[in-house]
């Protein structure tokens, strides 16, 4: 597992860094820096959609679930089996895989997670190390070296101006809306979500107000695995996928879930694009390969000014 | 399969690794902070030794400096990193605890580990250093060198072993427990919580620092592959399976998992692709060993067993 794999939005072609960088005129940077913020929103829709469903799980388990990023590699990857190796349309073979890797999450959920809840969130934090370690290591056994990518249509990317924009961006910036918009209106208007909303602040009083909490339990995990197949797809369809993917976007979205505060949804929304266009901003001073340090400044930022993140609940952090 | 030369690889292995798993086990099973950032120490070590001892760069390298000291200044200097890194991480996460400390160590591991993969001018980036010197090379002659670095490195960790062993079981040993299991009570006998969480990373930094130098010396590389948050996991997976708090533990649970990897890696392998596979079969292995010892804890309850009745 290598942590050196951030390839996760491929960097526009003729927008390297050269020695001239100086040179440039002035309109020159002004259309870099738009082009560069048009891939900070690319980047912060994908990593909307990689978030929510940790930071829910967050909010409403109570622990960090490291393995959310193995999640998305296997949800990427049995998409890529069923598209490339079986011939399936691509949409069918991303459903389906969705839906496999909601199963996924909630078997783990109970079969790892739940009877270790007692012990506390520390402990449920490093075995979803162990988990990941687990999923990473049967992906890439079953998988192999290589680089992956989906058969879909290579859509040319349109200018506005002399800005590019590819067209896959568009559709991953409203399917994070759809996400987002989604969560809050499951969340807020189905008797369900409410159920969620009632355990994530008071378990046992929600267990004593008759509330299913088993059924609450269950649900979140089967939105958050459905989350996390969405973000694997997403991952296929704006680059070429490796095993290795996943580690460097765990790393990323633990950045996203800080800053917006832990235990925060709609933090989520804004620090997505904060950190998303963070990150491709910071390729103005600095080569491609510092993308994570400027996620991690950010988080080391946010922890020692403001620990309860942007949109944080009351919770101690010191 | 040559036995001896796994018994000494083994050896040296899991002794610089245990030195680390003592110190994960000083800072986590005695004083309760989670430091998921352990690589951190351990990388910066290494990477001051090498750029304390290797020779001036030549015109194929893009590393900057080069000091050629000799290896004891080096040694000295990894354990000066290691306290200066400690000092940089520690300070600010004085007040963090629980998963906001292990989230900001493992940000700091991070980040120092993109410095060393991107930064051309401080170990030649991605391509690192190979071929590096190991310390008494020709005048160890009456015995083989690989024996003998192991029994430098066993000794190394004994020496460990034996000063975390008595800082444990003296009074500020006690007050360290009393920090992770009742802080309250700590500060209410008039201490400083805050103050004792840097004082554990201050004085067990130096000695995971000091294994990277060591680590160095054993793999005559300096790479940033070698120093990913996997080393930080496999220190954790031996620490949950010999039981934290013990550092009797710690040392079973690292050479528990150095044999088992070192027995994979053993296995002759026919085609490339085998040995891949039984690279990641060994990762899942890995993190199913943590998934159930965390679950039913079978080290730990009898480390907890016997100081209850000890």
């Amino acid at each position: 597992m290598q942590s050196n794999q951030h390839a996760a939005w491929p960097v526009a072609g003729g927008l390297r860094h050269g020695a001239n960088r100086g040179a440039i005129e002035p309109t020159g940077r002004i259309v870099r820096v738009t082009q560069l913020i048009v891939f900070g929103i690319g980047s912060g829709a994908f990593l909307l959609i990689a978030t929510l469903g940790f930071a829910l799980v967050r909010r409403v388990e109570g622990f960090l679930n490291i393995a959310h990023a193995e999640l998305m590699s296997i949800s990427a990857f049995i998409t890529w089996y069923f598209n490339v190796k079986l011939g399936w349309h691509f949409l069918l073979a991303a459903l389906v895989s969705i839906a496999v890797t909601a199963l996924v999450a909630l078997v783990i959920a109970r079969l790892v997670y739940d009877p270790i809840k007692h012990l506390g969130p520390a402990i449920l934090l490093i075995s979803s190390v162990g988990v990941a370690f687990l999923l990473h290591g049967t992906t890439a056994a079953v998988v192999g070296v290589g680089i992956f990518g989906f058969e879909i249509p290579r859509l040319a990317a349109f200018s506005l101006g002399e800005v590019f924009v590819a067209p896959y961006r568009i559709v991953l910036l409203g399917l994070a809306a759809v996400c987002a918009v989604g969560l809050a209106l499951f969340l807020n208007r189905t008797r369900t979500g409410k159920s969620i909303r009632a355990m994530s602040i008071n378990r046992d009083l929600a267990a004593s107000r008759g509330v299913d909490i088993t059924a609450a339990s269950r649900a979140t995990w089967l939105v958050t695995g459905v989350l996390a197949g969405l973000g694997g797809v997403a991952l296929g369809v704006l680059g070429t996928l490796t095993t290795d993917l996943a580690f460097g976007q765990i790393l990323v979205i633990l950045a996203v879930a800080i800053v917006a505060g832990l235990g925060s949804l709609y933090g989520v929304i804004v620090a997505a694009f904060i950190v998303g266009m963070a990150m491709d901003l910071s390729q103005l001073v600095l080569p491609g390969g510092y993308r994570p340090v400027i996620a991690f400044a950010l988080v080391i930022l946010v922890l020692l000014i403001r620990p309860q993140g942007l949109v944080g609940s009351r919770e101690r952090a010191t | 399969m040559n036995w001896a030369q796994l018994v000494t690889t083994v050896v040296t292995v899991g002794s610089i690794l245990g030195v680390v798993t003592l110190v994960l086990n000083m800072q986590y099973g005695h004083a309760g902070m989670i430091n998921f950032g352990v690589v951190a120490y351990f990388a910066a070590g290494a990477y001051t030794y090498v750029l304390l001892t290797q020779s001036p760069p030549s015109s194929l390298d893009q590393y900057v400096v080069g000091l050629d000291l000799p290896v004891w200044v080096g040694f000295l200097g990894a354990a000066l990193a290691g306290l200066v890194f400690a000092l940089v991480t520690g300070w600010p996460t004085l007040r963090l605890r629980g998963e906001y400390l292990a989230l900001t160590t493992f940000a700091f591991a991070e980040v120092f580990h993109s410095f060393i993969l991107n930064e051309q001018r401080f170990a030649n980036g991605t391509r690192g250093l190979v071929g590096l010197e190991r310390p008494l090379r020709d005048q160890i002659t009456f015995v083989d060198y690989n024996v003998f670095f192991a029994a430098a490195a066993l000794l190394f960790l004994v020496i460990v072993y034996l000063i975390f062993e008595r800082i444990v079981r003296s009074p500020y040993g006690r007050a360290l427990e009393a920090l992770r299991d009742e802080e309250l009570a700590l500060i209410t006998v008039g201490k400083q919580s805050g103050r004792f969480r840097l004082e554990v990373f201050l004085f067990t930094a130096p000695f995971a620092a000091m294994a990277g130098a060591f680590y160095i010396w054993y793999t005559t590389l300096a790479l940033p592959e070698l120093f990913t948050a996997e080393v930080t996991f496999i220190v954790w997976i031996a620490l949950i399976l010999g039981g934290e708090g013990s550092n009797r533990g710690a040392l079973i649970g690292i050479f528990l998992v150095v044999v088992f990897e070192e027995l994979v890696r053993a296995i002759p392998f026919t085609t490339v692709r085998a040995a891949q596979i039984a690279a990641e079969v060994e990762v899942a292995a890995l993190g199913l060993l943590l998934i159930v010892f965390l679950r039913w804890q079978p080290f730990s309850s009898l480390a907890r067993m016997r100081r209850r009745t000890g």
